[in-house]
């Protein structure tokens, strides 16, 4: 069975807001799913759902082509919001009572402390651990049992930029061993870096969902300098292949037909008499692909 | 089954919350039981000792620990309350238990409570009993204990309702005092035939106000005799009423949303 996760038609208020309006989404085995949208999008509804903790007001969802049910959950490693745990037991200890509820060997107890860098903090009370070391230690509990499936949501938040760099080797470890994730975010670049496919929702809604680069549209954006401006933007618009022409202060912001380079503008423009003082390659227009879709 | 009771404890022993309410039980039950039968009323000859004698220690000392019941029902909304409080409720739903698991977990939690009072009262009762050298029957009322044991888990799933259904601690723990305050005046308002068969009333009944030793004459007995028969239809009314409050805990829990 390829399919991990098959919702159909879910939908969800919270009085008269529309938290989520028919949302269906199929996940695949070993995809690395993103979930984005802003905050109040849905992301998280979804994700409650999709897990037993929040009920849906219509519609259905299957894990592993059954019906949800808590033995599928438990081959599930979940994050969601926040970390929840007992703030009085220890890290060892609250674990170990993951541990009873997956039924998984308290073996894993250590093997996912050091994971995640936290065994030597591993008897200390999780009221005393900073909110980082918090995320660390729900990440911890996503890992027991080695679970073919994972679902976080903003699995990221309240790290410091070592950790987040530190979580995102994780996920792409456990990528590669063909694990299927699902992931929601708002923060784009933690999207881009680690997912294989995408689903965008907006106040309830799927906008768009597929392979990163299909539903991003991730082509280059270039941008080119000159003294006239005005006379470099009415000469790009006379060379073939380009588009996107988008001032922004002293720069020319464009996107290139594909198979065209930096050269080949460079050279057009030459061509036609301007002398370029900057030309560049823009980091990836993701971004605002992104916040044209949200709009 | 087991494997639930086994999570509750792993959550209990390090809870000094639980060690705290268990220890004034556990110390203060025996006391206030001495302290009881140490009562002289000025020109009232009574001995109040009588009242560690076999077989009516068994009602005596499960009416002076009944009042310790309302701790426990106390410690069972605590103890819900922390698991949405921690949202560690949600957690363990995301993590793999059934949101039935939740309630079974805290049922059995609470049969534990409840027989760990029951046996605690046994062992002190029997002390008292053995060491006041009275000769009367030690078995014949030993059915106290047990009525004594389906009104700690009555109060303690009053308390389990009322958790579930309120979810913050502070809340909870006055709705659970109010609700025993707000059916005493409801009841006030409704023909006793009714009222008699109010939950509290009812859970409270179970451990009858004892009538000392020496104040018994022939015309109480007859009354006594019809409150231990009375007494058999409260404990099926109790029982009753337990089961439904576990019923509606579940039916609320797969209502509402777990934040």
């Amino acid at each position: 069975m390829n399919t991990i996760l098959n919702i159909n038609g879910i939908s969800k208020s919270y009085g008269k807001v529309k938290a989520l309006n028919n949302l269906s989404l199929k996940i695949n085995k070993g995809e690395i799913y993103g979930i984005l949208g802003p905050n109040g999008s849905g992301k998280t509804t979804t994700l409650g759902i999709i897990l037993n903790v929040l009920n849906s007001d219509s519609g259905s969802f299957e894990w592993y082509g059954e019906p949800p049910s808590k033995y599928s959950r438990k081959k599930i490693g979940s994050l969601l919001e926040t970390p929840n745990f007992y703030p009085y037991l220890s890290a060892r200890q609250n674990l170990s009572i993951v541990c009873k509820i997956k039924e998984v060997s308290e073996k894993e107890v250590d093997r996912v402390l050091s994971t995640v860098g936290l065994i030597n903090r591993a008897n200390s009370k999780f009221e005393t651990y900073s909110l980082g070391m918090k995320q660390r230690l729900a990440i911890a509990s996503v890992l027991m049992g080695d679970p073919e499936v994972l679902v976080l949501d903003e699995p990221t938040n309240g790290l410091d930029p070592l950790g987040i760099s530190e979580i995102r080797t994780i996920i792409l470890d456990l990528a590669t061993e063909g694990k299927t994730i699902i992931m929601a975010s708002h923060i784009l670049d933690e999207v881009e870096k680690t997912c294989s496919h995408v689903a965008v929702l907006k106040m309830g809604n799927l906008l768009t969902f597929g392979p990163i680069q299909t539903v991003l549209n991730n082509q280059e954006q270039l941008f080119v300098s000159s003294d006239n401006l005005d006379l470099l933007k009415l000469t790009l618009s006379q060379i073939d292949g380009i588009s996107g022409i988008n001032q922004v202060s002293n720069k020319v912001y464009l996107m290139l037909a594909e198979g065209k380079t930096s050269a080949y503008l460079n050279k057009a423009l030459f061509d036609k008499g301007i002398i370029v003082s900057e030309i560049g390659v823009h980091k990836s227009n993701l971004e605002s692909n992104f916040l044209e879709l949200i709009k | 089954m087991l494997n639930l009771l086994h999570i509750e404890y792993k959550k209990l022993i390090p809870y000094s919350t639980f060690w705290m309410i268990f220890g004034l039980f556990f110390f203060f039950t025996p006391i206030v039981f001495y302290g009881a039968g140490q009562i002289k009323i000025e020109g009232f000859p009574i001995d109040f000792t009588t009242m560690y004698n076999f077989p009516n220690i068994w009602n005596n000392i499960t009416y002076i620990a009944s009042w310790f019941n309302l701790l426990m029902g106390m410690l069972i909304v605590i103890l819900v309350c922390n698991e949405f409080s921690f949202k560690t409720c949600r957690q363990h739903i995301i993590d793999g238990h059934s949101k039935a698991d939740f309630i079974v977990s805290k049922i059995l939690l609470m049969t534990s409570f409840a027989l760990i009072c029951t046996v605690y009262l046994f062992i002190t009762g029997s002390l008292f009993g053995f060491i006041s050298g009275g000769n009367g029957s030690f078995t014949a009322q030993i059915n106290y204990l047990l009525v004594y044991f389906i009104q700690a888990l009555g109060y303690m799933s009053v308390g389990l309702i009322i958790a579930v259904l309120i979810r913050s601690s502070a809340l909870s723990i006055i709705m659970f005092l109010f609700s025993i305050l707000a059916e005493t005046i409801i009841r006030t308002l409704v023909p006793d035939f009714i009222g008699q068969y109010f939950p509290m009333k009812i859970i409270s009944n179970l451990t009858p106000v004892p009538t000392p030793e020496g104040m018994i004459t022939e015309q109480m007995r007859n009354t006594i005799m019809q409150e231990e028969m009375w007494l058999n239809t409260t404990l099926l009314i109790a029982i009753i009423y337990i089961l439904a409050f576990w019923r509606v805990a579940y039916f609320i829990l797969t209502k509402k949303d777990i934040k």
